[in-house]
């Protein structure tokens, strides 16, 4: 499975963390390609269910970035979404989710550095893990 | 006197005196050791009231969903509430689910709730004929056994770990108050799955969810599940796949409970409802621990406090998130 | 009628092992169920009544009806081997001939639709159904509502009668005679065995509830239609499923397309009257929104309107929608209630 790539699904806010990926882009900053963009407004619009239906639908891993605390355009929609991330990360791993599945991150406007060692860091602990296998569906 | 006497007088009086159109409240079920929901409009009604360890089901349900037709705006309702049920009330009231004038709240304090489940295992599943509690073994009679089992042994998983037995916010309060119960390992069955490796936990959610046939009786029965639609009833997009698939369901349970968490009072109605026996409210006690360690929050425990979901402070721990 | 001695069940059920998918009631992550069995201690009598019906041997809760995918679609091989159920009860193969006028050809409707369910037909077809007399109904069980009784032989291809130290089997169909024409190992059953199996049936009939006369309730339900006797009838009901999908009757259903990227798959699933999403219509608009109108429905259509189109209630009283329904709503009460009203 040396040749095999990870697909992960990247949920980022428009505000910070997908201007620091276009920030990373303009910049010419090598990152693995192995993320697909999703943009919503707000880290905080992230349901878990968004994440649990990338996982059924076979995602290897999923990465929501969103503003650094304090630094939302919302002005607290980071910190509604953490409460909730903090809830469900556990819950993933307490059915056996293997942890590094889901990662979470904050990336603002100007850390286009930052961004490129985030999904190279997810993209590697994903292929550790190999293919995703538990929750998802089979049609 | 005794709780059940001193509750039909208090809700007689209510009925009376007190401007209440219905107590709701539960009555002895047609079946041994089972409770089914009152709802007295009258005195004599009033006379068949119960509370007793069969009285399980959180009537703060009939406050909520479509059911507001039994508890509708305008009407007064007195209810029955356990300390469980007295967090959903506090945690309704918080919502704006349900108006404080519109509801009488009854405490009754609680020393746990029998599992039928947990005692047809103990009957090698023969039928329960005749039932009494002793208020320290319960006892069973059926066709060819008579046995008494520790109340310990059957007590629904929620009461085992149950901290607040008494009504914390009621207007009424009937019998004598248990007062807080400090347990130590109150989230024991939580710390004993987190041990098992992930293989061993997946295969234990697999093997449990496997069983579920998507009734829904666990998200009906549950004060704080009260969508106008809930997500899994959702069509146009469909979220989730409504076969007996195993990674729908586990999504809806899942789901289920981040719907619920902060929101949870782990009355275990859900546990006890299910026609299948899935230990559902281990999950929910996951998330209970959680909430409490991280945001040192308990549902429904505090009237004036937030439920945590819907709450945040700027400096919490944030470990989960990459350095 | 022939005599099975029980030394001699093992060997009986390995052949019938042999010719037929045999499904019993086992044990199942603690619930007891019907499963598919591949010995004689895969079996599991400890309880009368399986805690899910047996419909789900003949109408499972997920059934794939087709799947495709770019070369095209192809409906699913049905088992290889006719089924065999062991150990059903009475009231659950009465429950069968019922979903057989709805699903099987032979349904009479006023109407004269004939419809045959391919997939209910397959496996219902020539299935073979031993069905166990209850020496020791439960609290729960109102059979005998129905003009019927723990040792009623109907809707069985063979009877069969626990008495101790043997069964009595008996032929109800042709299918069911067949069979014990080729049965090795069996004797003729004395006459001293039947009186046996005579008195253990008295004795189960006499621990049966009080009957219920239900010769007007059809006609009473007819005018109670928009009467507020369901106000107070669902007062209680939280609108789960869990009476309609332990039910034995009940046999509504959905049907759900899961596709993936060029493949998919058509599943019928079941579905209950009780959910509001049930009678949802594409505009939004629900007939049925208040759980008043979705109880009404489920006891008119037992009740009444399958009375009307087939003749018979679509209920044997089998008491499993009694014990699983977690706020106590008991069918027998609302009977009652309808009846008195």
């Amino acid at each position: 499975m040396n040749d095999w790539q990870p697909k992960i699904l990247a949920i980022l806010c428009t505000w910070c963390s997908y201007a620091g990926a276009d920030l990373a882009g303009v910049s010419r900053i090598q990152y693995p390609p192995n993320i697909r963009v999703v943009k919503v407004p707000c880290s905080g619009r992230v349901d878990p269910l968004f994440i649990m239906k990338s996982l059924q639908s076979g995602y290897d891993g999923i990465l929501v970035s969103g503003c650094h605390p304090g630094d939302c355009h919302y002005m607290s929609g980071n910190f509604v979404a953490r409460r909730r991330f903090a809830v469900l990360k556990p819950l993933l791993e307490f059915i056996g989710i293997e942890p590094d599945r889901v990662q979470f991150s904050w990336v603002s406007a100007g850390e286009g550095e930052r961004f490129a060692q985030v999904v190279t860091k997810v993209t590697e602990d994903v292929k550790k893990l190999g293919p995703a296998k538990r929750l998802v569906k089979q049609v | 006197m005794n709780i059940q006497q001193e509750l039909r007088d208090a809700a007689r009086k209510l009925l009376a005196e007190g401007g209440v159109d219905q107590i709701i409240g539960w009555s002895s079920g047609s079946l041994p050791m089972s409770s089914t929901p009152l709802f007295a409009a009258t005195k004599e009604e009033a006379d068949d009231l119960i509370f007793d360890a069969t009285c399980g089901s959180n009537l703060t349900v009939y406050f909520t969903k479509d059911r507001r037709q039994i508890a509708r705006d305008g009407k007064k309702s007195g209810v029955v509430v356990k300390g469980c049920d007295a967090r959903s009330i506090v945690l309704n009231l918080k919502e704006n689910q349900i108006k404080r004038d519109d509801v009488v709240i009854i405490g009754v304090p609680c020393d746990g709730i029998i599992d039928r489940s947990k005692v047809e295992d103990k009957t090698g599943g023969r039928e329960v004929l005749e039932f009494s509690d002793n208020g320290k073994n319960i006892s069973v009679k059926g066709r060819g056994f008579d046995i008494d089992i520790p109340r310990t042994e059957v007590l629904s998983d929620s009461c085992i770990s149950c901290v607040h037995p008494d009504a914390g916010m009621s207007d009424i309060f009937i019998g004598e108050p248990r007062g807080e119960q400090k347990t130590k390992d109150q989230y024991l069955s939580v710390e004993q799955f987190e041990e098992l490796s992930a293989e061993e936990r997946w295969e234990r959610t697999k093997q449990e969810y496997s069983k579920c046939i998507r009734c829904y009786a666990c998200r009906n029965v549950c004060p704080s599940c009260y969508c106008n639609e809930c997500f899994v009833d959702q069509n146009d997009p469909q979220w989730i796949g409504k076969t007996l698939d195993l990674s729908d369901t586990i999504i809806f349970h899942v789901i289920r409970n981040l719907h619920v968490a902060g929101r949870c009072v782990e009355c275990g109605s859900c546990e006890r409802a299910c026609p299948m026996d899935i230990r559902l409210l281990l999950l929910n006690r996951k998330v209970a621990k959680e909430v409490a360690e991280r945001f040192g929050m308990e549902t429904g425990v505090d009237p004036d406090a937030k439920p945590a979901m819907s709450d945040f402070r700027e400096g919490e721990k944030q470990d989960f998130i990459m350095g | 009628m022939i005599r099975l001695e029980k030394d001699g069940f093992k060997n009986f059920i390995e052949e019938l092992i042999a010719e037929y998918a045999v499904f019993a009631p086992v044990m199942k992550d603690g619930k007891h169920m019907f499963g598919n069995i591949s010995s004689v201690e895969d079996i599991d009598s400890s309880r009368l009544n399986t805690e899910m019906s047996p419909k789900e041997i003949f109408f499972p809760h997920s059934e794939v009806l087709f799947e495709y995918d770019e070369d095209g679609i192809r409906v699913a091989d049905g088992e290889k081997k006719p089924i065999a159920v062991w150990g059903m009860r009475g009231c659950d193969a009465r429950s069968l001939r019922m979903l057989d006028k709805v699903f099987g050809g032979d349904g009479e409707r006023p109407d004269n639709i004939k419809f045959e369910d391919p997939y209910w037909e397959r496996r219902y077809g020539d299935s073979l159904i031993f069905s166990v007399a209850c020496n020791e109904p439960l609290s729960t069980c109102f059979c005998n509502w129905f003009d019927s009784g723990p040792h009623d032989s109907a809707g069985a291809d063979i009877f069969v009668v626990d008495i101790g130290d043997a069964f009595l089997m008996d032929a109800v169909s042709g299918k069911g005679e067949e069979f014990l024409k080729g049965l090795s190992g069996s004797g003729k059953a004395s006459e001293k065995d039947k009186k046996k199996a005579a008195v253990i049936a008295e004795e189960a009939v006499s621990l049966l509830g009080k009957k219920t006369d239900l010769g007007e309730l059809n006609d009473k339900l007819k005018g109670l239609f928009h009467k507020p006797i369901w106000d107070s009838v669902s007062a209680k009901c939280v609108n789960c499923g869990a009476c309609s999908f332990t039910c034995s009757t009940c046999h509504c259903f959905d049907i759900q397309d899961e596709s993936r990227k060029g493949r998919g798959k058509r599943v019928r699933i079941w579905d209950a009257c009780m959910f509001p999403i049930f009678t949802k219509e594409a505009s939004g608009h629900n007939p049925r929104s208040l759980s008043k109108e979705r109880v009404r429905q489920r006891v008119m259509h037992k009740y009444s309107y399958f009375v009307d189109n087939h003749g018979e209630f679509l209920c044997t009283g089998c008491g499993r929608c009694i014990s699983v329904c977690p706020v106590n709503l008991d069918i027998r009460e609302v009977i009652r209630e309808v009846l008195a009203s």
